[in-house]
């Protein structure tokens, strides 16, 4: 972890990553939802949708990303083998990789939520307690698909390195993130029902539009969440020690 | 006293044997040279030894202990430096030591970290990223590294590489005053046959995944038969001894005014007699002892012949 806080506070790029896209996301989302303020009765309420989703989904791929470019970072270095030639456990470096997204992810989330507050007086706290579940929901589903990524670039290595910015994508538009599920085709709602952040961003709205949050389709989330991490975490071991028999120097 | 040992080790990607059912032991304070043509299985070796390879067979055990079963225990003891890893690039000397330093269980880290800096002569670049540094300052830093944990074995592959010669010959004395002070045991391997002859205690030589030779430097030195005689003659004298070493099927060269003929150690006798007969002075005359990288080439040799 050490060695990616060092990287953190003189990496430019690094810095870029935290805050500029969350930045440059919550202005373009902003001017967005502002515009809509204009057509709509509700328009508070929908301000408040876009900023929120765009703060939350953050969450989830910064999670998801720092696990990712925590291992790529390592084959980019060529470091990955001084790390286990010590007495550093396969567990110990999952967990620190996770800390670290939960840093950076905290982090980015606190920005977020001061930009948006400064520029559109919408203030995410406004979530009160629920905010802790929908945010540990969301680093969760971050996780499991880090280490999905990460198994996958273990095996295959750098070259299918852009699923590290790639892959959290796939599951946004079944996380219906800035609008309900119900306009999206039948067909894709039973896919979304497989998707955790489906149903913390569906519970956002409900909070926001009725005052309520119904914490059984949260428990759901949280089932599915479990699920995916012990796959992920299954997936990931096992590339590991697929990787250990072709030699861990020759993954890059 | 073994503290380490390797029994019927063997790696196969898919039929390819890398390393073929090699045994050895290495013993507390000895220094083990794995010396052998590129491809013969050294790496393959060495990353078996880290746990970073799983072997198809085979067994390793550190102070007696199961590497595989005491993972974490034994690599808290060993450390490694190669010229095919790196640190961060873009992190400082320091910040790679110290991040470094926290994968191991160090009492008096800071201490620990001044030590190697100085031990390695690191002072003046430590606020430097990798990037910056030139290859030689680099492998120091490498070696740094692998004596942070004051390692019990270390495993060290080219070590040397990229070193000017005066970092060199500090870092192999380093080596050699580790063992002395401290019984530090080492795996070395290297292409530089005149440092494995001054480092090694013993040397295994490893081809096509087999140990072919497993003795002392001097001893496998021994078993060269063959020198190199050169001397400087007048060039009027030289048709008879062109047509000496042709009869005799000597190997036979000229450079800078010196006649260099290969032949076996017995014959040098033959060579002398056959000069005085002929009424041919030489001067400057010197004999090349047989050295390792005889030994290498002898080997190398029989493995081509054998493949074609």
């Amino acid at each position: 972890m050490l060695r990616h806080l060092y990287l953190l506070r003189r990496s430019y790029d690094k810095m870029v990553d935290s805050f500029y896209w969350i930045t440059l996301d919550l202005i373009i989302w902003g001017i967005t939802g502002l515009y809509f303020q204009q057509l709509t009765a509700d328009s508070k309420q929908i301000i408040f949708m876009i900023i929120s989703g765009v703060i939350l989904w953050n969450i989830t791929y910064r999670a998801q990303s720092d696990i990712s470019l925590g291992l790529i970072e390592e084959l980019w270095n060529w470091n990955l083998i001084n790390l286990f030639v010590s007495p550093l456990t396969f567990i110990e470096w999952v967990v620190a990789l996770v800390t670290l997204g939960v840093v950076k992810s905290i982090m980015s989330f606190l920005f977020g939520a001061l930009v948006a507050f400064i520029l559109y007086k919408v203030g995410i706290f406004f979530l009160s307690i629920h905010l802790l579940t929908f945010i540990i929901l969301l680093l969760m589903t971050g996780w499991w698909l880090g280490f999905t990524v990460s198994a996958i670039v273990l095996r295959y290595g750098t070259r299918v390195q852009t699923l590290a910015w790639t892959l959290v994508w796939l599951i946004s538009p079944l996380s219906a993130i800035y609008y309900p599920l119900s306009i999206l085709p039948v067909w894709v709602q039973k896919i979304a029902i497989f998707v955790p952040t489906s149903y913390v961003f569906e519970q956002g709205r409900n909070l926001l539009y009725n005052g309520v949050v119904d914490y059984n389709k949260l428990l759901i989330s949280f089932g599915l969440n479990i699920l995916y991490l012990i796959a992920s975490i299954f997936f990931l071991r096992n590339s590991f020690d697929s990787v250990l028999k072709k030699g861990l120097v020759k993954v890059f | 006293m073994d503290i380490l040992e390797v029994k019927n080790l063997t790696k196969k990607f898919d039929k390819f044997a890398a390393v073929d059912n090699i045994s050895f032991s290495l013993k507390e304070g000895e220094i083990l040279g794995l010396l052998g043509p590129n491809g013969a299985g050294k790496t393959t070796t060495i990353q078996m030894l880290l746990g970073v390879l799983t072997p198809t067979k085979g067994t390793i055990a550190y102070f007696g202990k199961e590497l595989h079963e005491n993972r974490e225990e034994i690599l808290e003891k060993i450390n490694f430096s190669s010229t095919y890893t790196n640190l961060p690039w873009n992190l400082t000397v320091k910040e790679n030591l110290t991040f470094i330093s926290y994968l191991y269980d160090i009492k008096e880290r800071s201490d620990r970290i001044q030590e190697v800096i100085d031990n390695f002569r690191l002072k003046e670049i430590l606020d430097q990223p990798l990037r910056e540094l030139s290859s030689g300052q680099i492998t120091r830093i490498n070696l740094a590294k692998a004596f942070i944990n004051d390692p019990k074995i270390l495993l060290l592959d080219e070590p040397t590489a990229s070193l000017d010669p005066e970092i060199a010959k500090f870092i192999r004395d380093f080596i050699l005053k580790q063992r002395d002070e401290k019984k530090t045991s080492i795996v070395f391997t290297s292409h530089n046959m005149t440092e494995v002859e001054e480092v090694c205690d013993r040397i295994l030589f490893i081809n096509n995944g087999k140990i072919v030779a497993d003795d002392t430097p001097d001893n496998l030195m021994k078993t060269i038969d063959e020198t190199t005689v050169n001397l400087v003659i007048d060039k009027n004298n030289e048709k008879p001894l062109l047509d000496y070493t042709k009869h005799k099927n000597w190997e036979i060269k000229y450079e800078d005014r010196q006649y260099s003929i290969h032949l076996k150690e017995k014959e040098i006798a033959e060579l002398l007699t056959f000069l005085s007969s002929k009424n041919i002075p030489y001067h400057e005359i010197s004999i090349d002892k047989p050295g390792l990288e005889d030994y290498f080439l002898k080997i190398a040799r029989k493995n081509k012949f054998r493949e074609a």
